[in-house]
């Protein structure tokens, strides 16, 4: 049996939010509502400096759902929605969840997402808001996102596009495509290959040797929910601007073809 | 034939009736209509709950301490007390249907329980305790209902069988020996009830405001000193005043008064505690609550003091046990709203931003869940703080709930039979 798990390269990721959107759109996520999030440490406003001149840094960090072992999502939940699958991943029963909201409450990492309202309402009244005059979803039933409804063995429904009013949702290290044997959706649209998603049961696995030979932290480590993902520590700063650009040149050179 | 209360019946239902149109319309809407949002994900409902079930809690220690500590004074009231105790309890468990998002699945907390959370043992002791309550408060009636009957309204007379004096006076024999019997099953219970709800929250290392020992101690203190309160409040209203009831009234307001000096002891202790180290989570926290929230705190501060000077030095008078009441029930009540910004407000998400000057803690935004603004205006998608106020269908859903508190204790007071007959 795998056990997913999921790192992350602080010195890769560029703070583009591409898995942000590109989780949005695969996971049919509601107006308003973010399983990825992308911000700037210590900004107030994302892609702004931190710091004091001349000591500035920019490190982007991206919080999926951390997939915890000791979840309190997971024991908080007075009815057994919330649980994690033996392969490791934290999932919500769409079809159990009776909107208490105290895992909202218990979560450190502040990833779980209400359906405060209709979904489909939600998408029309939130596209006038932004001023589409078309008013897109009035009268089409398009929906953008993986289109069916996904069930794990035992018949649990995981994930929806058609979003029920009044669940808690999440980051499901998209489910869907993690049953067909397909790293999830961030992890593919990263354009910086930030991300590495596998298996951490295995010793051979990318991320396992990456986590064995590389600087990593988790995320609020004092609590000790023992997230499952890693986070590898941007390089030290004054190795940037070191890149010899000639060697670099001369491997283009030899690539470039002549048209 | 108009009643005693059948004006304040009238308004009751009033309210009442607008509640059940706020419930209906945020069935229909969702509860975006509510103020909360993704990162505040609690408001009015759960200060209300816990207000509720200390105010359970506190019915039960009144009418058992009679029979465990022998406090004969508070003989009087102790129906009352039980009376309030079961509707308090229901009530506990009513304002959750309008917090939850699908009211329509609860029963999957039978089906499915999971018994490590704490909601599902807080529902089975709330159960459990509204039912000893009206167990007891059958005990302690059921003489007068064999004797008298009790009028329903719509069914009549009911219960009332031929018995002579001296059947009277062994069922009251009776009824004192079972409700010796039940006392010490029903004060653990009721302590139980507000520990359980007071762990819900403190086992949250996630939420340091909560997080800790003293949480369910301050729980218990503000049901020992609201519980009192409103059987004094509900006695007053209901049997008024008489030479058997004002030693119970003394007895009550001395009891509520010191428990208030406790809570509020217990409260800035754990404030002084916080305030020294001066840095943190547990400072910050703290810090919201002098500084943000400073009119709530004056508020629950000033009138918990106040209610409990008018119940020390004026025991014996009527007119102030009312305002000593109100102001406790004022004073509480914002006691248990601030349970929330603090926990909130303060995201557990931080990440410590080291610099070469000094260092900080930064807290990382959540999605608030709707989108708000336009292109000209946009609003913020991602915040490290909400400004939560309960909106206008809250505070009518709760108001609704109340006044059914209020109704159904009068009407039940005036059905059966609280008072004594010899």
């Amino acid at each position: 049996m795998p056990r997913w798990g999921m790192a992350i390269d602080l010195g890769r990721c560029i703070g583009c939010r591409s898995c942000a959107v590109v989780c949005k759109i695969h996971n049919s996520l509601p107006p308003g509502t973010w399983w990825q999030r992308v911000e700037t440490i210590g900004a107030k406003v994302h892609h702004t400096p931190v710091g004091r001149y001349p000591d500035f840094s920019e490190v982007y960090l991206p919080v999926p759902c951390q997939h915890c072992d000791n979840a309190p999502c997971v024991k908080v939940c007075p009815v057994g929605a919330t649980w994690q699958r033996e392969d490791g991943l934290v999932l919500i029963d769409f079809e159990r969840c009776i909107g208490c909201r105290y895992c909202m409450t218990a979560c450190p990492y502040g990833v779980r997402q209400f359906n405060w309202q209709n979904s489909d309402k939600n998408f029309k009244e939130a596209f006038k808001k932004l001023g589409f005059s078309q008013n897109w979803f009035a009268d089409s039933s398009y929906r953008p996102g993986y289109p069916y409804e996904h069930r794990t063995k035992d018949g649990r429904l995981v994930f929806t596009p058609k979003r029920p009013r009044g669940v808690v949702e999440k980051c499901t290290f998209c489910v869907q495509y993690v049953d067909q044997g397909l790293p999830p959706a961030c992890v593919r649209g990263c354009p910086g290959n930030a991300r590495i998603f596998g298996d951490l049961n295995d010793p051979n696995s990318l991320i396992s040797q990456v986590i064995k030979r590389r600087d990593v932290i988790r995320m609020r480590e004092d609590l000790n929910t023992s997230p499952k993902v890693y986070y590898l520590l941007p390089e030290y700063k004054s190795y940037r601007g070191k890149i010899i650009y000639e060697k670099i040149l001369k491997a283009f050179e030899r690539m470039a073809v002549n048209l | 034939m108009p009643g005693k209360f059948s004006k304040v019946y009238k308004i009751l239902g009033l309210i009442m009736l607008i509640g059940l149109i706020a419930f209906i319309y945020q069935l229909y809407k969702g509860l975006i209509v509510t103020h909360m949002r993704n990162s505040f994900s609690w408001g009015l409902y759960i200060a209300t709950w816990a207000f509720f079930v200390g105010t359970a809690a506190g019915g039960l220690v009144v009418s058992s301490s009679i029979y465990l500590f022998k406090v004969e004074a508070l003989k009087p009231v102790a129906r009352l007390a039980t009376i309030t105790a079961f509707v308090f309890a229901i009530a506990a468990m009513t304002i959750l249907l309008p917090d939850v998002g699908r009211p329509d699945r609860l029963y999957n907390i039978f089906i499915h329980p999971n018994f490590k959370s704490l909601l599902p043992w807080d529902f089975l002791v709330l159960s459990s305790y509204s039912l000893v309550s009206i167990i007891y408060a059958y005990i302690l009636m059921k003489p007068e209902i064999y004797k008298f009957g009790v009028s329903i309204p719509l069914l009549g007379l009911k219960g009332k069988r031929n018995i002579t004096d001296e059947e009277y006076k062994k069922l009251k024999e009776e009824s004192f020996r079972k409700a010796k019997k039940l006392a010490p099953l029903a004060l653990p219970l009721a302590i139980l009830i507000h520990t359980v709800t007071a762990w819900v929250l403190a086992t949250q290392a996630a939420r340091p405001w909560w997080y800790g020992g003293l949480l369910a101690p301050t729980f218990i203190a503000t049901a020992i000193s609201t519980g009192p309160a409103i059987v004094i409040l509900f006695s007053l209203w209901v049997l008024g005043v008489n030479e058997r009831l004002l030693p119970a009234y003394r007895v009550l307001a001395k009891i509520s008064a010191l428990s208030s000096i406790i809570l509020l002891f217990m409260y800035y202790n754990e404030f002084f505690v916080r305030f020294w180290w001066h840095h943190g989570e547990d400072y910050e926290a703290l810090k919201l609550l002098f500084t943000k929230y400073l009119h709530l705190h004056v508020i629950e501060v000033f009138f918990i003091l106040l209610s409990a000077y008018l119940f020390f030095r004026y025991s014996d008078v009527p007119k102030k046990l009312v305002q000593g009441g109100i102001a406790l029930i004022i004073g509480v009540f914002a006691h248990r709203f601030l349970l929330l910004p603090s926990a909130y407000n303060i995201i557990p998400f931080r990440v410590p931003v080291i610099e070469r000057y000094g260092s900080e803690e930064w807290s990382y935004p959540i999605a608030h869940g709707e989108v708000i603004g336009d292109l000209l205006k946009p609003g913020k998608v991602f915040v490290d703080y909400w400004n939560y106020y309960p909106s206008i269908i809250e505070i009518l859903i709760t108001a609704g709930v109340m006044a059914a508190v209020v109704f159904v204790i009068l009407k039940l007071s005036e059905i059966l039979p609280v008072e004594e007959k010899a």
